[in-house]
């Protein structure tokens, strides 16, 4: 199968800073890609680079096996979608206005708006001015304009940083049956939760280096801790370990009537992170 | 290079839109319009008085108010939203120009009409209007692009409104000063230069060169628009 993002040994400088340095990946066509990092730790930077709006210090990438200088030709933009914190809407215009603009520059029947809107939950609220609009209402309404066109390849950078819980699963949903339909989704976020809810595979960027790559599920197998934590009748907790010594425990445990609470100690994606880089999610 | 004036309508009716609602930026145009209404009532019909009316145009609708509308994009970052859409360099800073390029005609023709300014051969200074415009459209454009902000623009679009208004007087010291010479060869001196040419019977052959003179700033300043274009394509 054909790659939909190609990344090779991708740095870059800003001055002096080096932003992102050595990162490579690819991202399969059809997959949830889930770029996981702290603030400051080059996600933006990168999507930026793979979107042709930064040009790279070092490497190479490629979208759809083109190297991303050639997205300057505009038939090839056709083929992605972007939500970005640096993606601006008209103020002075309402939500159906702005997207309006932007059915016309990608040749979309008028329908689309709908559908988009209706993906973000928005319908009711499409002649609505944006400047009147709250911060969780704006960044939906970017994602309609970056879903309009029903992209081949989808950019989200931290596509819910600003939504509540409902209108967080609303968009899952969507995420979900687009990417069934067929779109490829590069999601940055750090949010180890949502990773783990949509990604099929993840790469941990920390400090402009990516320090693992792989399914949320492998990861958690690879740093299973082999203990289980069992809380006991005195409010005290143990752990124990699965063999056939902490068998012989629990069997004990169990017959004195002691234990409340079983747990295995399978770590979060955020445990792993920290693990992995020594620091804390922001 | 792909052209196409589906996207291009479409960056006009937004900015119509757009434009008719920010009240602060639009009110400009009605300056010139009142202007002229005064010469014409106080009986001002020399070529000097009526191109100071023009010019006025020029600088107000077609440099400040689109450098305004481009700095505008660039602040809101909606530029940003256009530059990865699938439209083209040419449809969007075509579709970035058209309206102010449509007010600042329509202006001039009230204007000239308020002022009561009827032009002896009215193709030949149709044209030169037509391409004045462009000019002064691209100067609006490039300041727009190169300005920080909406602030920045409007503070860096002053003096050079001054050097291509003011301009036609500093001619009259030239005697004095042999340097301000160079002052000769703006275009908005170029064009009032023609304007009295043509009244006195002039045809295209004999202000070839005044055409000439404008059209050379407006490919220079295209060239450059498009050269800052494309470097704020990229961060
Ligand atoms: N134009 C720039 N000039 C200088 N430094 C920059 C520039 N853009 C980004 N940086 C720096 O590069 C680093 C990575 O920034 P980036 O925006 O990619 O982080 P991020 O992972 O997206 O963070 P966040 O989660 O806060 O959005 C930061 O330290 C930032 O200060
Ligand atoms: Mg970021």
């Amino acid at each position: 199968m054909e790659n939909a993002i190609e990344v090779k040994g991708l740095a870059k400088y800003f001055a002096n800073f080096k932003a992102i340095e050595g990162v490579d990946f690819h991202v399969k066509k059809g997959e949830i890609f889930g770029f996981l990092g702290p603030s400051g730790s080059g996600k933006t930077t990168t999507i930026k680079i793979l979107t042709g709006q930064l040009d790279p210090t070092e490497g190479e990438a490629f979208v759809f096996g083109e190297n991303v200088s050639h997205l300057k030709n505009p038939k090839a933009r056709k083929r992605f979608g972007v939500l970005t914190d640096n993606s601006g809407l008209y103020g002075r215009l309402t939500i159906y206005e702005n997207l309006k603009l932007y059915c016309e520059l990608y040749d979309l029947p008028l329908h689309k708006i709908d559908e988009a809107l209706g993906f973000v939950n928005l319908k009711e609220e499409s002649k609505k001015k944006v400047s009147t609009l709250s911060k969780g209402m704006t960044q939906r309404v970017i994602l309609a304009r970056a879903i309009l066109h029903e992209p081949e390849l989808l950019f989200l950078d931290e596509p819910t940083s600003a939504l509540d819980p409902v209108n967080t699963l609303h968009i899952y949903e969507g995420l979900r049956a687009l990417n069934k339909k067929g779109t490829t989704i590069f999601l940055t976020t750090h949010d180890m939760q949502e990773a783990d809810t949509l990604c099929n595979r993840v790469a941990f960027l920390n400090k402009g280096k990516i320090r693992l790559l792989d399914k949320p599920s492998e990861l958690k197998k690879r740093y299973a801790d082999s203990t289980l934590t069992i809380e006991l009748t005195n409010d005290e907790k143990i752990q124990l370990r699965k063999d056939a010594a902490g068998a012989e425990e629990m069997y004990q445990l169990m017959k004195e009537n002691r234990v409340v609470t079983v747990h295995s100690n399978e770590p979060t994606l955020g445990d792993i992170f920290v693990k992995v880089t020594g620091g804390e999610l922001i | 290079m792909t052209f196409s004036w589906k996207r291009v309508n479409a960056i006009l009716q937004k900015d119509f839109k757009d434009f008719s609602r920010n009240t602060a930026v639009s009110i400009v145009i009605f300056l010139p319009i009142i202007l002229a209404a005064v010469y014409g009532r106080m009986g001002l019909d020399s070529i000097q008085a009526h191109y100071m009316n023009i010019n006025m145009t020029f600088a107000m609708v077609g440099t400040y108010v689109q450098c305004c509308l481009i700095a505008e994009e660039k602040e809101k970052n909606t530029l940003r939203g256009l530059m990865l859409s699938p439209a083209s360099t040419l449809e969007i800073l075509g579709g970035k120009s058209l309206l102010t390029f449509l007010l600042t005609i329509i202006i001039v023709f009230f204007s000239a009409f308020l002022s009561e300014y009827k032009p002896a051969n009215i193709t030949i200074v149709a044209f030169a209007i037509v391409l004045s415009t462009l000019f002064y459209i691209g100067i609006g454009t490039l300041l727009g692009l190169v300005a920080k902000s909406v602030m920045e623009s409007s503070v860096i679009v002053l003096p050079v409104i001054g050097i291509f208004t003011v301009g036609s007087f500093v001619t009259a010291w030239t005697e004095k000063y042999p340097i301000l010479k160079v002052a000769e060869f703006l275009p908005n001196v170029q064009l009032i230069e023609l304007a009295e040419k043509v009244e006195q019977g002039a045809g295209f052959v004999q202000v070839f060169s005044n055409l000439g003179i404008i059209g050379i700033w407006v490919v220079v300043v295209f060239a450059l628009t498009v050269v800052v274009y494309r470097k704020r394509m990229i961060d």
